[in-house]
């Protein structure tokens, strides 16, 4: 991992914080480019999970609006759905998590990468988390 | 909100803490299924401190206990334990599955389930009073919050305990114990040798009960001897693989031990105790539902959860209770109460997972 990561302890463990992303309240990760979001899974939201044995991905070039399920991902402890941060149209998916879905565990910033969309509405970033946001958000959970 | 009193070396160590039954213990050390591979393979540590302790003193102890347990007591000998036991209500539903430790004739070691402890000891003060003995006549003690519990669990767990210096481990057979053992500066209250992973069956587990300095020091000597330290959710997996009944998911008061197949938890001709008259006259009567094994086709990567529905056609037959993904037969597995008449064995009936079916084969336990 070359990004930049801070590292939050709360009562229940060690989270990772990836810096140059935004968040969600369900605990998706966005890093945006242009008109294109990379979204993922936060470290916090893997190690709630755990051990990752399936997941299933959308269609490409599927429109999804913001707050839809846009992917499953059922661990040895729960299912739990991905909610797209923004709406879009779906324009990659992470296939390798069909034969790895433990990349999550392992990198969920990185290789544990999920769905690349198309942004379609930018005002809809505005209401994404920073960082810090994100951080009071875990601490509150806690 | 209770703590264990290992969660600073846990945390040390990597866990990854969350509740259960109301305490704040690890549920993993970033890898359950690797924890459980390496139970399987080569020795790890579970804390179990969440689980109750409850100490039964005085000369009606034994009638006390001989009323409110399944098992019977009466064969036991100082130093053994009675194996997996139940308390029941007074329709026959399992109130708790515990493990009794005879000390001797007037003290008795229990060994419950969290979520039960209160529950259980609220029982056995009840029906002192009911049987008309006195706090003199029996004591209940709760000795849960002032220790720990450790297992120790695989194939190497009897070379792990002798590595620190626990020379007598070997002299303790299956559902046997030892007390009070002395290690250079480490004093163990309690050694048996027992577990629910199902090592335990190859006699390939020890569990260790002490004070919580004594606690703490052990757990670092043992990891620092090499084991590996492991989680809730790894037991859980584990124990499924093996069949084992989770307090709350597959049993409770509702379920009685003939539905729940508990038969290893019954001892045959004791029908005196609470519940138990009931429970016979169901093993005689027949019961409409029965706990069976799940496996889904190989390659098939969802969990089985509780509450999923068992299909014969359209119509519903059964329920999930308890699901995991077992990493020794690389499959996913589970556990349902099933209609009587819809137990094939062998045979495949569909499995509603959110909307789609899956076939899902019928099996008795263990699946390892």
């Amino acid at each position: 991992m070359s990004e930049a990561h801070i590292t939050v302890r709360t009562s229940t463990g060690e989270y990772l914080i990836r810096l140059d992303v935004r968040y969600t309240e369900s605990d998706e990760w966005v890093l945006i480019r242009g008109n294109t979001a990379l979204i993922g899974i936060t470290d916090y939201a893997q190690k709630k999970l755990r051990s990752i044995v399936n997941v299933e991905l959308p269609a490409i070039g599927k429109y999804v609006k913001k707050g839809e399920s846009v992917a499953v991902i059922e661990s040895v402890k729960a299912v739990a759905d991905v909610y797209s941060p923004l709406s879009g149209r779906i324009l990659e998916v992470n296939n390798e998590l069909l034969t790895h879905p433990e990349y999550i565990n392992e990198d969920p910033y990185g290789k544990g990468w999920i769905i690349k969309l198309e942004i379609s509405d930018v005002n809809e970033i505005n209401d994404l988390l920073s960082h810090e946001k994100y951080i009071e958000k875990i601490r509150s959970s806690e | 909100m209770l703590r264990t009193p290992l969660e600073g070396i846990e945390r040390a160590h990597g866990a990854n803490l969350g509740l259960f039954a109301g305490w704040l213990t690890a549920l993993d050390f970033g890898d359950p299924i690797s924890e459980c591979r390496a139970t399987r393979s080569s020795a790890t540590l579970f804390d179990v401190s969440h689980m109750g302790r409850l100490e039964v003193d005085g000369n009606k102890s034994f009638e006390l206990l001989d009323k409110l347990i399944t098992k019977d007591l009466s064969t036991l000998n100082p130093g053994e334990m009675s194996g997996p036991a139940l308390i029941l209500n007074e329709n026959g539903g399992i109130k708790d599955d515990i493990m009794v430790y005879m000390v001797n004739d007037n003290k008795w070691l229990i060994v419950c389930n969290a979520v039960n402890r209160v529950k259980d000891i609220n029982w056995l003060l009840e029906w002192r009073d009911r049987l008309g003995f006195t706090n003199g006549d029996v004591s209940v003690k709760d000795l849960t919050t002032d220790s720990v519990l450790i297992a120790v669990q695989g194939p190497k767990s009897l070379e792990l305990l002798e590595s620190i210096g626990i020379k007598d481990a070997c002299k303790i057979s299956l559902l046997n114990f030892m007390q009070n053992i002395r290690v250079g500066e480490l004093s163990i209250y309690l050694i048996s040798r027992s577990g629910w992973t199902g090592e335990e069956v190859r006699s390939y587990g020890f569990e260790l009960w002490t004070d919580v300095l004594n606690g703490v020091k052990l757990y670092e000597s043992l990891i620092k001897a090499g084991a590996k330290p492991a989680g809730l959710i790894a037991r859980d997996i584990l124990r499924i693989e093996m069949g084992y009944v989770l307090y709350g998911n597959d049993i409770d008061e509702a379920v009685s031990p003939i539905e729940a197949r508990y038969w290893m938890a019954l001892s045959r001709g004791k029908d005196e105790c609470v519940g138990c008259d009931r429970v016979w006259s169901k093993y005689v009567g027949g019961v409409n539902r029965l706990r069976y094994g799940l496996k889904l086709k190989k390659g098939v990567k969802h969990i089985l959860r509780r509450g999923y529905k068992i299909l014969a056609g359209d119509e519903v037959v059964g329920e999930v209770t308890s699901g995991s993904y077992s990493p020794t037969i690389e499959r996913s597995i589970g556990m349902a109460y099933i209609k009587v008449d819809h137990a094939y064995i062998g045979f495949n009936l569909d499995v509603d997972i959110r909307g789609n079916r899956y076939e899902v084969k019928i099996t008795d336990f263990p699946f390892i």
